[in-house]
């Protein structure tokens, strides 16, 4: 692991890079900014652009250097040398370890040990961290809010900015009691993390620019010859792969829904106001449409149709194993 | 909720404070500062925070502003130039569609001399697909307007204030724009001006407007007799602006120690006597990429309107520039160049200096090193202007095969 003094040597000429995975409600977006607001020298973070959705993925950047050259840049992070990761059930979702080089640490909120999470991670040069943010999230802030709770892990792995610096920052921001907790938690967390290096002893390599050319123009997606010339989504049409039946939308919610067919008198109510498109129907030999029951890999568990429908044929049930209960309730 | 972006704007700002925000909130905070009458705007992605966060600090009482909520940008925009007609200091705020929404009524406040101030968070039109990415849908359509255009979080705060100034003293509207998301939802670092300073550079100044002690038809029918002059009249009026805009700029600077100008440069007197010419955030990624990159220089365009021709053709005597590679993030599908390359194209004509434009960064696509390498690559062997001016760099023409660019 870099020393601090190491750390503040690299930032004088080049940039650090974080990337933050949460899901949309969990407060990636904030922990990225608190870093930039804790941090003694030039700093910038971006969101994925876009709409954040209740439990979609997201992703946040930050960048860090004493050099304020080098983060007047507005480009994109491709390179993040440290990787947080605030909802284990994205390490199987999305490729939480793209654009990171040899060295670079891996932080996940989680209970799994390291071998368990190194399984499921290709480049075995990288360092990883683990911590039970959910766990002191619950005890000393009663909420499962775990954005600020790792930026305790986070400050221990990259000497980037100190805990009293992230305290200010945090009291700046958030109203009294709350910013009080949060910060015992962030102390916490500081010390209950799980450090894994990785075996070789590889040092983070902030000098090789690991961007993919061109890797912002997407070039394995059809070019202008190929698509419709109109930009037409038709629903046959599999060479523009858009629309929200591209989407795992299943992945979003904390629930799994339950349908009873016995309870269900065909009403049609649940299909009309579902917004994904997630009841299943199928035409029987009457020539009419019938509910057939929920396909898991679009409900994102909004429970628009517990409440619509007349007889209470649809029920929720809360989902098991790890990821499970992802967003807060409001 | 536990997190209160606006909170610094809640109290009075006594000293200057380091802080990091969105560019929407830093803009809705300068416009806090210059104590708006009237804010009155409808939201549209990404310009939406801005608003939100001026209405934040109306509800908390901090701000003695009527916020009006409306129907439309149309009526946004009809409801704000006659408010400003009426003698009250107001802002708007729009994007992409909405700006096109507004456009019959664009012209008004240009037409009547109104001090009218609007932010754009810039963000494609719809066409052939919805977008709410940026693209510089602005540079499109031009009623006159000033427009001042902001790289970060930082020169789009001061903006907000720059353009109460700029408004106010040449009686013209004034919009400031930052590309949508790129600035708009970044985070960055700025620092915030002292109330009292904001007040001393934009005192609240007499000036003609509706008054029912003196009545008069604003925009009557004119016949033939007289609109040609109601024009030149406006056309006169216009010349003067660049210089009130170095004059805002200057006392901006005596105040707050952040200097502005309407054209800004970086190593002009590289070896390749080559620089690039743009506007906006790309300038930011251009001066990092520029620390590896020591053979070419950056034009930066603040002041897009009125645009800066004599300055322009000044700076590019003056430092020998040979080539010039414009970044460009619109297109025409009509003109020989898109419009900002347009204008800068009018300004070289003179000079004979050899250009190219390249259009980039498309409905929200990144402006990367790899773009820069190639178009400082692609106008080393550019020796004449002959053949098609601009091209398409990193847009694909079919998987896995650039659209001009060898792979
Ligand atoms: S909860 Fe019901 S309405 Fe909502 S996505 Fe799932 S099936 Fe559709
Ligand atoms: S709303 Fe209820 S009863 Fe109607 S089809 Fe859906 S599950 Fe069946």
């Amino acid at each position: 692991m870099l020393t601090e003094k190491q750390v503040k040597e690299i930032l004088k000429d080049h940039c650090l890079n974080l990337r933050f995975h949460a899901r949309g409600g969990q407060g990636g977006v904030t922990a990225s900014n608190l870093c930039v607001e804790s941090f003694d020298g030039y700093g910038v973070c971006q969101p994925k652009f876009g709409a954040e959705r209740m439990g979609s993925p997201t992703e946040s950047y930050v960048r860090l250097s004493a050099n304020y050259d080098l983060v007047r840049s507005n480009e994109q992070v491709y390179v993040p040398h440290f990787v947080s990761v605030l909802d284990d059930s994205l390490l199987s979702e999305v490729d939480v370890t793209a654009g990171m080089p040899d060295g670079g640490w891996l932080i996940v909120n989680t209970t799994m040990n390291q071998n368990e999470v190194g399984m499921t991670i290709a480049n075995k040069n990288l360092n990883i961290a683990t911590i039970d943010a959910t766990n002191i999230a619950m005890e000393v802030l009663g909420r499962n809010i775990t954005n600020t709770v790792i930026l305790g892990a986070l400050i221990r792995v990259s000497h980037l900015f100190t805990i009293d610096q992230l305290a200010d920052a945090i009291m700046t921001r958030f109203k009294g009691e709350i910013a009080g907790k949060n910060v015992k938690a962030i102390k916490r967390a500081f010390e209950e993390t799980c450090l894994y290096e990785n075996p070789g002893g590889v040092e983070i390599d902030f000098k090789t620019d690991t961007k993919v050319p061109w890797q912002q123009v997407s070039l394995s997606l059809p070019g202008y010859k190929e698509l419709d010339p109109a930009g037409v989504w038709y629903c046959d049409n599999k060479i523009m792969r858009v629309g929200s039946d591209q989407v795992n939308t299943g992945s979003w919610g904390e629930w799994n829904i339950v349908w009873d067919e016995e309870k269900c008198t065909d009403c049609a109510q649940c299909w009309f106001i579902c917004p994904d498109f997630a009841i299943i129907t199928e035409k029987g030999e009457d020539g009419k449409f019938h509910m057939k029951g929920i396909n898991t890999f679009f409900c994102k568990s909004c429970q628009n149709c517990i409440e619509i429908c007349p007889v209470n044929a649809i029920h929720k049930e809360p989902k098991q194993g790890p990821g499970s209960c992802a967003v807060p309730e409001a | 909720m536990s997190i209160e972006p606006m909170k610094l704007f809640f109290k009075e700002i006594k000293k200057p404070i380091k802080t990091a925000m969105i560019g929407n909130y830093a803009v809705a905070g300068g416009i806090t500062q210059t104590d708006p009458d009237v804010i009155c705007a409808f939201p549209i992605t990404p310009q939406t925070q801005s608003v939100e966060g001026l209405s934040d600090v109306v509800y908390q009482g901090r701000l003695k502003a009527a916020f009006v909520n409306v129907e439309s940008e149309l009526a946004a925009m009809s409801y704000a130039t006659a408010a400003c007609a009426s003698g009250a200091r107001t802002f708007t705020a729009t994007a992409s569609q909405g700006y096109l929404l507004m456009a019959e009524a664009l012209p008004m406040a240009v037409g009547w001399r109104l001090p009218l101030t609007m932010m754009i968070s810039a963000r494609a039109f719809n066409a052939p697909n919805l977008s709410i990415w940026n693209s510089w849908e602005y540079v499109l359509i031009d009623f006159g307007w000033n427009c001042i255009v902001s790289e970060n979080v930082q020169e789009t705060y001061d903006a907000a204030i720059l353009s109460v100034m700029i408004s106010e003293d040449s009686l013209f509207p004034t919009m400031f724009v930052h590309d949508g998301f790129i600035i708009s939802h970044s985070v960055q670092q700025l620092t915030l001006i002292p109330d009292e300073t904001v007040r001393k550079l934009t005192p609240k100044k007499m000036r003609p407007t509706i008054d029912p002690e003196y009545p008069g038809t604003w925009g009557g029918i004119v016949t033939p007799d007289f609109f040609t002059e109601g024009r030149l009249g406006l056309d006169v009026a216009k010349k003067p602006v660049l210089g009130i805009i170095d004059d805002a700029f200057k006392r901006f600077k005596d105040a707050t120690g952040r200097e502005y100008n309407t054209i800004e440069t970086y190593n002009l007197e590289n070896s390749s006597k080559t620089a690039f010419i743009t506007m906006g955030s790309m300038c930011g990624n251009i001066i990092s990429w520029m620390t590896k990159n020591k053979d070419v220089g950056l034009i930066k365009i603040r002041t897009y309107r009125p645009f800066p021709y004599d300055e322009l053709q000044q700076i590019v005597q003056e430092n020998d520039i040979e080539k010039l590679i414009i970044l460009e993030k619109s297109d025409s599908l009509n003109n020989l160049l898109p419009p900002f390359a347009m204008s800068t194209a009018t300004a070289l004509y003179p000079l004979g200096t050899l250009f190219r434009c390249f259009i980039v960064g498309l409905g929200g696509r990144d402006v990367t090193r790899d773009e820069l390498d190639i178009a400082k690559k692609k106008m080393k062997h550019v020796m004449d202007m002959k053949g098609q001016l601009y091209t398409y760099l990193g847009a694909r023409e079919s998987a896995n095969k650039l659209h001009e660019v060898e792979l």
